[in-house]
């Protein structure tokens, strides 16, 4: 790859390998190299910039999970050398709470959750990043109630006042990338069917997905079926009924020897104004960022794994409430 | 591929018939349709029994669905092989879900759901299935209906008559030939997997993290998941660990590329010896055991991706049990 060390034979090898170098084998000081100086990451629970603020906040939370793994479950990817990749990388990521950290004193739990990081590559490095992991699956494991969580963190910064507040578009500092992905076909197909459950059509579920699709949503919820697919998504559109829906980038690929999948990154902005999945409508204002991918199979979308912060959502409602 | 001769195919291929006949039998309540689909004098293996004829299949089907009236059974793969003219092997991967709404084997109706898998072989002729393989992974129907496998083993063999008189598992021994003698076909990608399990059970574990993608999905016996090369490489352990000196042997490897979709592969196995070892099933019972196993795989760039395997640790109990005496 021109312009990449010669050792990474391709995009999904040099994302596996420098995500196992920095985080497993504990070369943390080589963000300096492989990320950019004055990267932008946004996370659902608010924006950083530049890789000293990755190299702190990759130490806290290996301070937390020494054993952490990240397993590469997926890289889904656009672009070329010249313009620069854009990776949508799934990962399985596992360890034990032994440490302290965010999560509050060391519990012995250990976990299992899932993340999605979309970053942009180019010439060796990441420079601009969008991430979140299942921070509601991750506290379920660790035996800590999502909300009681959250609501020590907001008293912890000062109160819903002074709290940091979860990412929001106004925050955002526009980085390098400034792509949407490509044109394949499955990418269009995964944007079209998620603008549609949105559109509250969610009969699309039954007309796209497999019968025995697995679905892999936050708060580690996973089930099979596209009654499981339906409720979950009904759960969540329910508490946001007027939001506005926006699709930001779309990944589509056809590669030999594996399925057609698609990755999607997409956010959803306004109101919790409905009773769905985080309680009473508190009318809080409130940004979701999403990821999905997806996997197609003979009958259908076979696998989707969608992920948004369930922690960041609360904390917007908790700071609203007051 | 025709699966029928002359008259045109009411199913257009293997995966459609399965899954077809599936759904028409168990779902749409067309049991009747056994006779048709089911030969007369079909032997269908499950590691609990060996089951002759379709009459026992039919009587069987409407006692599940009798006690789970709602269970549905979505095909998730079809991985099949031709088996000679108009004929295949299909191995079928099904996830089952279900509610304890009637009383029966399982006691009084309970409300209780249950989600399992069953993988399934079945020889198909023209539109008959006359031979078949099938574990379903009765570990997880015993554990979500609020039982522990052992304990449940123990009071099936006694509803059955005691250990003189309760049914017998699949063994060498009671095993029946049926009408395919198929071995699979030729594939790469089988081949790969039958080596990973003839390396795993010869001890040489390194084959693991050699095969399994780092980030690898399993699917194990009780409905139970694991990640990665850790996950797969005490499953396989624990298992061995409990039959340390059975004889493994591959049965049946099929394994297919078809486009978009991943290199797949289906492989049905045994372990045949004493239980000598500490593992999987407790202290050491001395028993002979005969262990049905089944395997399907996807793979991807970096090795094996996801895995699923079945045995049915409640076949395997009944035959410590029955060896011990203490049913």
């Amino acid at each position: 790859m021109k312009g990449f060390d010669p050792h990474f034979a391709d995009l999904p090898d040099y994302i596996l390998k420098i995500t196992k170098e920095i985080w497993e084998d504990r070369g943390i000081a080589t963000l300096h190299r492989y990320y950019g100086r004055d990267i932008p990451m946004r996370m659902p629970m608010g924006m950083t910039v530049g890789n000293l603020a990755t190299i702190d906040g990759t130490l806290a939370t290996l301070a937390a999970f020494p054993d952490r793994q990240l397993l590469g479950e997926d890289v889904i990817w656009s672009g070329d050398e010249d313009a620069g990749f854009l990776s949508s990388h799934r990962l399985v990521t596992t360890g034990t709470h032994t440490g302290f950290g965010v999560m509050g004193p060391p519990t012995g739990r250990s976990f299992t959750i899932r993340a999605i990081a979309d970053c942009f590559c180019i010439r060796n490095q990441i420079t601009d990043e969008w991430l979140l992991r299942d921070g509601s699956g991750l506290a379920l494991q660790l035996g800590l109630d999502p909300e009681t969580l959250v609501r020590g963190w907001v008293e912890a910064e000062g109160g819903p006042e002074r709290a940091k507040r979860p990412f929001t578009p106004a925050d955002d500092i526009p980085g390098p990338y400034g792509g949407r992905g490509n044109d394949n076909e499955w990418g269009q197909r995964l944007a079209a069917i998620l603008q549609a459950i949105m559109d509250k059509d969610v009969a699309v579920i039954r007309r796209d997905y497999d019968r025995a699709v697995r679905t892999e949503h936050p708060g580690i919820r996973g089930g099979w079926g596209t009654a499981f697919a339906e409720a979950e998504w009904m759960a969540f559109r329910s508490a946001f009924p007027t939001a506005d829906f926006q699709v930001h980038h779309v990944i589509g690929r056809e590669d030999p020897h594996q399925p057609r999948r698609a990755a999607v990154r997409w956010s959803l902005t306004g109101t919790h104004d409905g009773h769905g999945r985080y309680g009473p409508p508190s009318g809080a204002p409130v940004h979701v960022m999403g990821f999905s991918h997806a996997e197609w199979g003979s009958w259908g979308l076979r696998r989707e794994f969608s992920l948004w912060d369930e922690l960041a959502i609360l904390k917007q409602i908790l700071i609203h409430r007051g | 591929m025709a699966v029928t001769d002359g008259t045109p195919p009411p199913w257009e291929s293997p995966e459609g018939f399965i899954l077809g006949v599936t759904r028409r039998i168990w779902e749409e309540r067309r049991i009747a349709s056994l006779t048709r689909h089911y030969a007369r004098d079909i032997v269908v293996r499950s590691p609990a029994s060996v089951v002759v004829g379709n009459a026992g299949v039919i009587a069987a089907t409407m006692a599940t669905l009798a006690e789970f009236p709602d269970r549905e059974l979505p095909g998730e793969d079809v991985i099949w092989c031709e088996a000679g003219p108009g004929a295949y092997l299909s191995s079928h991967r099904l996830i089952c879900w279900a509610t304890h709404l009637g009383s029966g084997a399982y006691g009084p109706a309970s409300g209780r759901r249950l989600r399992y898998r069953i993988l399934a072989d079945c020889h198909v002729r023209g539109e008959v299935i006359d031979d078949e393989w099938l574990v379903r992974d009765q570990g997880a129907v015993v554990r979500q209906m609020g039982l522990e496998p052992l304990d449940w083993t123990r009071s099936q063999i006694a509803r059955e008559g005691g250990p003189e008189r309760c049914v017998k598992p699949l063994t060498p021994r009671t095993d029946r030939p049926g009408p395919y003698g198929g071995r699979g076909n030729a594939s790469e990608w089988g081949a790969r997997h039958a080596d990973l399990l003839q390396r795993v059970m010869s001890a040489d574990m390194a084959a693991i993290p050699a095969t399994y993608d780092r980030a690898a999905e399993l699917s194990l016996p009780g409905h139970r998941r694991a990640h990665g090369h850790e996950g797969a490489d005490r499953f396989w352990m624990s298992l061995r660990a409990a039959f340390p000196d059975a004889d493994f042997t591959v049965h049946h490897v099929i394994g297919r590329e078809d486009p978009g979709l991943p290199s797949r592969t289906a492989l049905r196995w045994s372990l045949w010896g004493r239980h000598s070892g500490w593992g999987m099933f407790g202290e050491p019972s001395g028993a002979e055991v005969y262990v049905l196993g089944m395997s399907h795989a996807e793979w991807g760039p970096r090795g094996l991706r996801r895995d699923w395997t079945l045995l049915d640790e409640t076949a395997i109990w009944r035959q410590i049990v029955l060896h011990k005496g203490d049913a």
